[in-house]
């Protein structure tokens, strides 16, 4: 499954980049998350729970291994997912490019998604991953304008 | 493939299955359980209770208004609409979408109220409501209210139901006059979830042109989508080959963001939006009557 696209941001790639690499903003950017710590300089863990319509909330431990990091302008991500419900795994790539007073977010992740939730609903993949995408961004999108508040965006 | 352990509720009215879901915070209303069972017994839905509404005859009470319209009780099994003479009259639409409804003995078990509040986004009777402009009656303990089909769908199986909320029957205007519809949907096999489906109204003006299309489509998004930039191009048009074409079009290009899955790419779902759109609309086109036929 793959996931890309672009999402503006308020601040400059240098003001961003700190903000995102704080677990506390990253949860927000990743709907569901219960838990999120920063194991190692280059490493989360945390617990995410997520539940889709008549679909009880499923819980999921996760490990985020971060590579390829070139501050403030892009990185990688490893991800390692897995619950009762299912796993996911795969890489994610983030860049912050500069435009105007902010900046574009282009992300693009390949997942792979396997075990029950794979095998029941895979017609729903594609839509489920666009929606928690979207409302991942946008949470992202508030908890940024919320800390920069008063910094010229 | 057995559920995990559930409490089971089997009340005789609404009101006793209203007090109940206003009780138990994690209870699921059963209607036809088509959807429901198997992701229990998959382990996907494990709510605490089960609140049976099988029980409860009022919700199956399906009728003609004395508008000419059509009232739906929530529990109306698919297979009664189906064979419905007076649903085959005046909601056409929804008698020829019917039979596109997964297999018989599905539709012998599964309910409107049901599929609609489920709302799987390739389901066909979310997208028939839209195109028919119904209005969903949705009870609670302490209050009712009436919310149209188009803001009743909120997102992936999402809906405007709120906790303690049952969705106890569904209204359907009288066709207009000089109206006509088509349903049109693939699937790789009869049955299974389609991979685009159409529900078209189209309603024409003294002078043969559109005054009304409404376009509704299934497996396109989050829910059902409406085609409101093919519709507003139809507008004031006669629905000549060429309007239709151009609607058909629109609707593909700019009214879906359709989802790629392994049944088919999100570029094969746009084409199937261009070609069902153009087929339904040229075939609703067809069917327009002079007058409306619903007896006063």
């Amino acid at each position: 499954m793959i996931v890309e696209g672009t999402y503006p941001l308020p601040g400059t790639p240098v003001v961003i980049w700190d903000l995102l690499m704080d677990p506390e903003v990253l949860a927000k950017a990743m709907p569901g998350t219960k838990l999120l710590v920063r194991a190692a300089a280059d490493r989360y863990e945390g617990v995410m729970r997520i539940g889709i319509g008549p679909i009880t909330a499923a819980e999921f431990e996760l490990v985020i291994a971060l590579t390829d990091v070139l501050p403030p302008y892009s990185y990688a991500m490893q991800i390692d997912g897995k619950g009762r419900a299912g796993f996911t795994r795969g890489t994610a790539k983030v860049e912050l490019v500069p435009e105007g007073a902010g900046s574009v977010m282009h992300y693009s992740a390949d997942l792979q998604v396997g075990g029950k939730i794979a095998a029941v609903g895979q017609r729903l993949l594609d839509s489920v991953s666009k929606l928690l995408t979207r409302q991942g961004l946008e949470a992202l999108n508030r908890e940024l304008n919320h800390r920069l508040g008063g910094a010229p965006a | 493939m057995k559920p995990a352990a559930f409490e089971y509720h089997r009340p005789a009215s609404l009101d006793e299955a209203l007090a109940l879901l206003a009780e138990h915070e994690d209870a699921k209303p059963l209607a036809g359980g088509q959807s429901l069972i198997p992701a229990m017994n998959f382990r996907l839905a494990a709510p605490a209770a089960l609140i049976d509404l099988n029980g409860i005859g009022a919700l199956a009470r399906t009728g003609g208004m004395d508008d000419g319209g059509l009232q739906l009780g929530a529990m109306t099994r698919h297979c009664t609409l189906e064979r419905s003479p007076l649903v085959a009259e005046r909601a056409p639409l929804l008698a020829e979408a019917m039979p596109c409804i997964a297999h018989p003995q599905i539709r012998n078990r599964g309910t409107v109220g049901g599929s609609l509040a489920h709302a799987d986004p390739a389901a066909e009777l979310p997208a028939v409501m839209v195109a028919l402009e119904a209005t969903l009656v949705l009870r609670s303990a302490s209050a009712e209210r009436r919310v149209p089909a188009e803001q009743f769908f909120t997102g992936l199986f999402a809906t405007a139901l709120e906790p303690g909320e049952l969705l106890t029957s569904i209204e359907l205007p009288p066709p207009p006059a000089r109206s006509g519809f088509a349903f049109q949907e693939l699937a790789r096999r009869h049955g299974d979830y389609a991979l685009v489906g159409v529900a078209a109204m189209l309603t024409l003006n003294e002078a043969g042109q559109c005054s009304r299309a409404r376009v509704a489509l299934l497996s396109v998004g989050d829910g059902p989508v409406l085609a409101v930039r093919a519709a507003a191009a139809l507008a004031g048009q006669p629905p000549s080959a060429s309007s239709i074409l151009a609607a058909a079009e629109l609707a593909a290009r700019e009214d879906v963001d359709p989802p790629s899955d392994i049944h088919a790419s999100a570029a094969y779902r746009r084409q199937l939006v261009r070609v069902l759109t153009r087929r339904a609309l040229t075939r609703a086109a067809g069917r327009v009557r002079p007058s409306s036929s619903i007896p006063t």
